[in-house]
Order: structure tokens, then C-alpha cells, then sequence
């Protein structure tokens, strides 16, 4: 099972203001930590993180969320809705981790993202638990939206 | 007895040291300090949040308010009300002259008034003011590529976020654009960053000191945030904000310079000759940023 993450709707919600904007440190930790929160009995599994409505996120929140959900909460994370902007500063904080996250690009297929060496496993566990399927061409995508 | 700090007349990143020297003679044994800023010429937004700087670290020294003397020259004055100096120079010095009140910032060039930075929520505030008014600018007169421009506001997020994590007070920030007729012949646009707090020695000092023995000083300590991506904080997260700024200036063949102490850091693009690191400046307190993103060569030429 894919656990889908609203990231947008979990920002509302965090810091009970209208930001469009994942950038700070603070809110950063407070988005983490919601999520902690109402996905704490689904530790370890496999995420799927929707960033449709968030307009900018700097490295630090990416570091707070990104990279610390994966180092301590996610094996597989698959992150979608995710501009080039966004990309700025998802790419280079996994990269500086060693960590890897999955793309899913707006045609359902998958990108790796972040540590190569480790995407091609990340893609191949998703097809394990079939969640995801290779199509033509060996393209990987999710096998339920 | 008051003492006198004198404001230069071309008032900018290049005169900064001559201003951090008048600042630090002045308030060496206490006293009341005015900065006499009657015959300054042009102030860039590096200069503006420096001198609330200055007049943070006098003011947080007790005893009276310093006072401020408010250029005389109409045009500079009126620059100054546009940039949105005054709304934080009134909270800290007795200004003496007569300022203008309420002018619009809607069709300048400053694309972010001098904004006090305190809190997150102040970053959230900048970020998002700055996404409104920066991508005309900087796609349609800098030549940055639009997807870009999103950049732009995250390296702007990380250097506010200095002053939030690391300056233990509050500091500034004020972003402009301008023609940059004597140094580039091009447009840029500047970001400036200034806060009177702790400095980068102090708050790298207690987990970073011992590991640099007797080199550790102003100039290593900011050696150290800027090109060895350390921070105080253990967390191995910790210290992307600074790479990330490095990053995206590079990209733009920008600057980036950061002042804290007695030296300063920068890495230089070929269309300027400041040093890399420079040592044994007046001494200044907290850490003041410089970022400058020039109009792009293609474009340009």
C-alpha cells in the first residue's frame, strides 16, 4: 500500500497559516513532525508525496522533510506534483545525504532522483510489491493511482 | 559626550570598512554616537541595512538613542523613504532632518523594501512578497531563465534564515535592482542581508573552535559556513543553505560576500576583482550578506 501525503494540505494544517511556501527551518520541523503524527502507524512503508499547491520550498525545509522522513521514517518514497523549482532543492539535498527518492513524472512513469546507485532498487522494490510495473521500453510506472 | 559616525557618500559594499572603522573608533569608551549621513550621495541596499545594523549593535548598548542625521540631498533622501529604511531607522535612532512619509515602492526598482527580519514567519512574508514582484525582473530584464527565478527566492529564504537560526537578534533584508553603470555596465540585482548579532565566529565557536586550535578566527569561521558547509548544529542537514546560495550564484556567474567580524569571505565572478578572503577588517558586529545576480552575457550582448 502507497501512503499518499498531501504536502500542501499538511502545510495548512502544520502551521495554521496560508503559506504557499515551504521555506524555513521551523516549518520545515513542523511539517515533519505532522506527518510523524498521522502517519506514525505506517512507519517504514512505502509514501507518496504530492507537492501540487506548494509554490516554493527551500533546502532547509527540504532537508527537515525530504531527507529526514527518509532517513528515519520511509524506505520508498515517491514524490509528485514537483515543479522544476521544486526539484532545486529536493535534487541537491538528496544528492548531499546519499539518499534517493523516486520522480513520478505528470505521465505516471518513474524517475529516479538523488543517489543513482540506489533508485534502480527503489524502482525494483515497487515492481516486488507490485505496486508499480514495467511498461514498453522498460519505463516504470504505478500500477494504482 | 557624542560621537560622530560618519556615513560615506557613496555608501555601498566598497565603503563598508571605511564605516565599520568610524564605528568601532566611536563607540570604543561608550558614550552617544550620530551618524551624520548629511552628505551621502547614493546608498546601495548593502549600505542601508548595514548602517540599521550599526544602529542596532549602538542601541543594544544601552544608554541613549543614536542619533541619525538624514542626507540633505532631496533625490537621496527620497530613495531612502522608497527603500524602506526609515520604517525600521525610526525604532532605533533619534533622526534628525525631514523625512518623507508613505512613498509608494510599486514602480521602483526595489523589489523588497528594507523588511525586518525576526522570525519564520518574517522569511514566509519576504519569500512571498519577492515572488510577486522578481521573476518580471529578473527574466525579463536580467535574462534568468523563468524556472530560475524560484531559485532566486530560495537563496533569498536561506540568507534570512541566518539571521533567524544563527544572529540571536533581528536583522534585515532588502532586495533592489539597478543599472550598474560604473562596475559592470549591466543590470544586477542585489540582495542585502545585515543583522548586529552574535557573528559567524561566535556561533560556530563552541562546536567548531576547538577543531581549528589556534587559526580559528573571524576569517576561518566563515571559511568554514561558506565553503565547508559546517554549521553549529550537529545535525548532518544542517549547512545546505549557505551551499545552496553558493550554488545558484554560480550558475548566474553571480556574488556572493559575507561579512562577519573583522574579515570577509566571497566568491568572486570574473566581472569583479574583490578578494577572496579579506582579514583584519574593522571590526563589525553580526554578519552582513551581499548577493548580486547580473544581467545575463547572452542577453546582454
Amino acid at each position: 500500500m502507497i501512503h499518499s501525503i498531501d504536502v500542501s494540505a499538511v502545510l495548512r494544517q502544520a502551521v495554521r497559516a496560508s503559506y504557499a511556501d515551504l521555506v524555513t527551518r521551523a516549518t520545515g520541523r513542523a511539517v515533519r513532525e505532522h506527518i510523524e503524527q498521522v502517519y506514525a502507524a505506517q512507519t517504514g512503508g512505502v509514501a507518496r508525496m504530492d507537492f501540487t499547491g506548494v509554490r516554493c520550498i527551500d533546502y532547509s525545509c527540504a532537508d527537515e522533510i525530504v531527507a529526514k522522513l527518509l532517513r528515519e521514517r520511509i524506505r520508498v518514497l515517491v514524490l509528485r506534483g514537483c515543479s522544476d523549482a521544486h526539484l532545486e532543492a529536493l535534487a541537491p539535498v538528496l544528492e548531499g545525504h546519499g539518499l534517493a527518492a523516486l520522480l513520478e513524472r505528470a505521465d505516471g512513469t518513474l524517475d529516479g532522483l538523488g543517489r543513482r546507485e540506489s533508485t534502480d532498487a527503489l524502482l525494483e522494490e515497487l515492481v516486488a510489491l507490485h505496486l508499480a510495473a514495467r511498461g514498453a521500453g522498460g519505463v516504470v510506472a504505478l500500477v494504482a493511482a | 559626550m557624542t560621537k560622530l559616525v560618519d556615513v560615506p557618500a557613496q555608501f555601498d559594499d566598497r565603503s563598508f570598512d571605511q564605516f565599520a572603522a568610524a564605528f568601532s573608533r566611536a563607540s570604543a569608551d561608550g558614550g552617544r554616537l550620530l551618524f551624520d549621513a548629511h552628505a551621502t550621495e547614493w546608498a546601495s541596499p548593502y549600505g542601508l541595512v548595514g548602517l540599521l545594523a550599526a544602529g542596532q549593535a549602538a542601541r543594544s548598548s544601552g544608554g541613549e538613542a543614536p542619533l541619525l542625521t538624514v542626507p540633505t540631498a532631496p533625490e537621496v533622501l527620497s530613495y531612502w523613504s522608497r527603500a524602506g529604511f526609515f520604517r525600521g531607522a525610526r525604532e532605533l535612532f533619534e533622526i534628525h532632518g525631514k523625512v518623507p512619509r508613505g512613498q509608494s515602492t510599486a514602480d521602483s526598482d526595489v523589489l523588497l523594501p528594507v523588511t525586518a527580519v525576526r522570525a519564520s514567519e518574517d522569511v514566509h512574508d519576504v519569500v512571498g512578497h519577492i515572488q510577486q514582484r522578481a521573476t518580471a525582473i529578473l527574466s525579463g530584464e536580467l535574462g534568468i531563465d523563468p524556472k530560475a527565478t524560484m531559485g532566486f527566492a530560495m537563496a533569498l529564504s536561506e540568507a534570512c534564515q541566518n539571521i533567524v537560526e544563527h544572529a540571536g537578534t533581528g536583522g534585515w533584508v532588502a532586495v533592489q535592482s539597478y543599472h550598474w553603470r560604473r562596475r559592470l555596465a549591466r543590470r544586477v540585482v542585489v540582495i542585502a542581508v545585515a543583522d548586529a548579532g552574535v557573528g559567524f565566529r561566535a556561533s560556530l565557536e563552541p562546536t567548531h573552535g576547538r577543531r581549528f586550535g589556534d587559526r580559528w578566527g573571524d576569517a576561518t569561521a566563515l571559511e568554514a559556513a561558506l565553503i565547508q558547509g559546517v554549521s553549529r548544529f550537529r545535525d548532518p542537514g544542517r549547512g545546505q543553505g549557505l551551499k545552496g546560495i553558493r550554488n545558484y550564484v554560480s550558475r548566474w556567474d553571480g556574488k556572493i560576500a559575507i561579512r562577519s567580524g573583522t574579515a570577509r569571505i566571497a566568491i568572486v565572478p570574473s566581472w569583479d576583482d574583490d578578494v577572496p578572503l579579506a582579514e583584519g577588517l574593522p571590526p563589525f558586529p553580526g554578519s552582513q550578506v551581499l548577493l548580486i545576480i547580473p544581467e545575463q552575457k547572452a542577453r546582454h550582448a
